[in-house]
């Protein structure tokens, strides 16, 4: 009997854990599945979405807690910044605002043409004494709501955001991104077949500014005194450095889930044609000098427009520091090639090797896997396991205003990130 | 006897038994799944876990606050809060021994430690932070470290 029990109660608990396993593996694997790098888009099948405008708090690297506003996917909680919008050209595209703030918002949507608010075409908003009160058609404070409608335009990306006392209500946060594909082209960044980027290489920098002041005082319901401003934090898709480098949905950043680390191999001509694409857009008052260490970046659409002549002629420029204007967006392709391929044996680099890379930031050794030679690591000393994960590259990539490389004054921080490397096999720790 | 009465399939104290046997295991599966659900969620992720010393605030005027694998894996990030700025001050300046990170799951650590820029007067209550290089992946996800500071050592720290 006792046999007979145990067999029957092993043979149960087997199938219970045959029952339990997948639900604990899928949990783990949903975790790391939203552990990602690269954008994270909200698409809709109708292009339908809807967004709530409320309030909460993103951290700092400091260590600050920052009052925000910011768009966030109604059905989610709050984030900086807005859901990324990813939508297809030429097809309607509907957003649903709903408002929970304290005071009337609205969105405008730059680039986009024929925009309709509830139906009417959106346009400017005035007082009975004939002030202005808004760009465009609001939903009221607390629980008002107003539909947008408009045809997504050319190709690109776009900026959507806030029409409502801007200055203010910008700098607390009403901002997203709006990714317009070619239809039928979602791997290009525009109509042109030489826009094409390669698979899962697509991010989004949307880089913006704090001055914890005014979100002190909207918080505490005081007086905002825009023009005195000076902000303090600068940011990449709502992260300073090195929050930069987490990736996205980093469960210690639950308000900010995008991350920036731009994570890539070689160029090659058979293994790895395409490039990554980069979509920057500014949501501040200021330039944005953007500046990628390590290699130029073709800036491919300017402000949603393929930069091509009359003719189609290919008008894309290699720019070294991006300067993003207030407003503007860039989407540019990005690749990193080994040019001189040095290699240690057969081309090696004819110069010492120095101890440090370009920038001496701690230590003599900082930044340096001891070997200048992709995918290669030299002897270690004793006390380390090993220089790197796999002799892969960092580059920095930053501001180049350099008071928006800091957290408050404390550099480096702010709208900083790195570019990341791998050897052409792909990162195999060794 | 029980045993025959118990193997006869048809047999009513044998359909209890059963019963009992089939909901005693599905309980305890399910008591199981409750409590690796819990431990799944409540570490190494809670940042309210994150272990202190006494002695290491006392010494060098800092509290580590979080370890986090950034850089798709290739990366660590280490921050700390500032207790005592000037002993802060000379623990960040100090860059010939910088903590060093171990996993207390296997050999490995790291100390190759970068970014951020020395010279600050570091501001009691402020957090910085440390980025080091992941030596062949010497940290994970979901795993517990060991800060080593000289002759003192923080244990058990959770790996974000």
């Amino acid at each position: 009997m006792k046999r007979l029990t145990i067999q029957r109660a092993l043979a149960l608990t087997a199938a219970a854990l045959l029952v339990a396993t997948p639900v604990l593996v899928r949990t783990q694997a949903s975790a790391a599945a939203e552990m990602s790098e690269g954008v994270l888009c909200d698409t809709d099948p109708n292009q339908t979405f809807s967004l709530t405008a409320r309030d909460g708090y993103i951290s700092t690297p400091d260590g600050n807690s920052i009052y925000m506003w910011s768009y966030s996917n109604s059905k989610r909680g709050f984030q900086l910044p807005g859901p990324t919008l990813c939508v297809e050209s030429g097809r309607q595209v509907t957003v649903i605002l709903h408002n929970s703030l304290p005071e009337a918002t609205s969105i405008v949507f730059p680039g986009q043409q024929g925009v309709k608010a509830n139906g009417n075409p959106a346009q400017p908003q005035f007082d009975s004494g004939g002030s202005l009160t808004s760009l465009v058609q609001t939903a009221a404070a607390t629980d008002g709501s107003v539909t947008y409608t408009f045809t997504a335009g050319s190709p690109g990306s776009y900026l959507y955001e806030t029409g409502t006392d801007v200055d203010k209500q910008l700098q607390m946060g009403l901002y997203g991104a709006l990714v317009v594909r070619p239809a039928g082209h979602p791997n290009q960044v525009n109509d042109r077949a030489d826009s094409a980027f390669a698979n899962g290489k697509e991010y989004v920098y949307l880089l913006s500014e704090v001055d914890p002041d005014v979100h002190l005082a909207v918080e505490r319901n005081q007086p905002v005194d825009v023009n005195a401003s000076k902000s303090r934090y600068f940011m990449i898709n709502g992260r300073s450095m090195p929050d930069t480098l987490a990736p996205n949905n980093a469960p210690w950043l639950p308000g900010q889930p995008y991350g920036a680390l731009v994570h890539i191999k070689p160029y090659d001509a058979v293994t790895n044609p395409l490039p990554a694409t980069i979509h920057y857009l500014n949501a501040g008052s200021v330039n944005y000098p953007f500046h990628p260490h390590g290699s130029d970046e073709r800036v491919i659409n300017r402000d949603g427009h393929a930069l091509q002549g009359g003719s189609g002629e290919d008008l894309s420029y290699l720019k070294y520091d991006l300067d993003v204007g207030p407003g503007q967006t860039l989407d540019v392709l990005m690749d990193w090639r080994d040019v001189e391929h040095w290699n240690a044996t057969t081309n090696p680099i004819p110069t010492q090797l120095p101890a440090i890379t370009d920038q001496l930031l701690v230590g003599s050794d900082t930044w340096f896997s001891e070997s200048g030679y992709l995918g290669t690591k030299n002897a270690v000393p004793s006390n380390l396991t090993q220089n790197n994960e796999c002799g892969e590259y960092y580059h920095i990539a930053h501001s180049h205003a350099l008071e928006q490389a800091t957290n408050y004054g404390a550099a480096f921080g702010g709208m900083m990130t790195v570019f990341r490397i791998d050897p052409p096999a792909g990162c195999v720790s060794q | 006897m029980l045993e025959a009465t118990i193997g006869r399939p048809n047999g009513r104290a044998g359909g209890i038994n059963r019963l009992v046997v089939l909901s005693a295991v599905l309980a305890t599966a399910l008591v199981v799944g409750l409590l690796v659900g819990l431990k799944l969620w409540s570490s190494p992720g809670d940042p309210g876990s994150f272990p202190s010393s006494v002695q290491i605030e006392q010494q060098y005027g800092v509290r580590f606050s979080r370890i986090a694998v950034v850089g798709d894996g290739g990366l660590i990030t280490l921050t700390y809060v500032v207790l005592d700025s000037e002993k802060a001050t000379r623990f960040q300046s100090d860059v010939g021994h910088p903590p060093e990170l171990r996993s207390e799951a296997r050999d490995g650590g790291t100390k190759r430690v970068s970014v951020m820029k020395q010279g600050h007067s570091l501001r009691a209550g402020q957090t910085y932070y440390l980025v080091y290089q992941n030596t062949k992946g010497a940290l994970r996800h979901g795993e517990r470290a060991t800060i080593q500071l000289g002759d003192l050592a923080l244990r058990h720290a959770p790996v974000l």
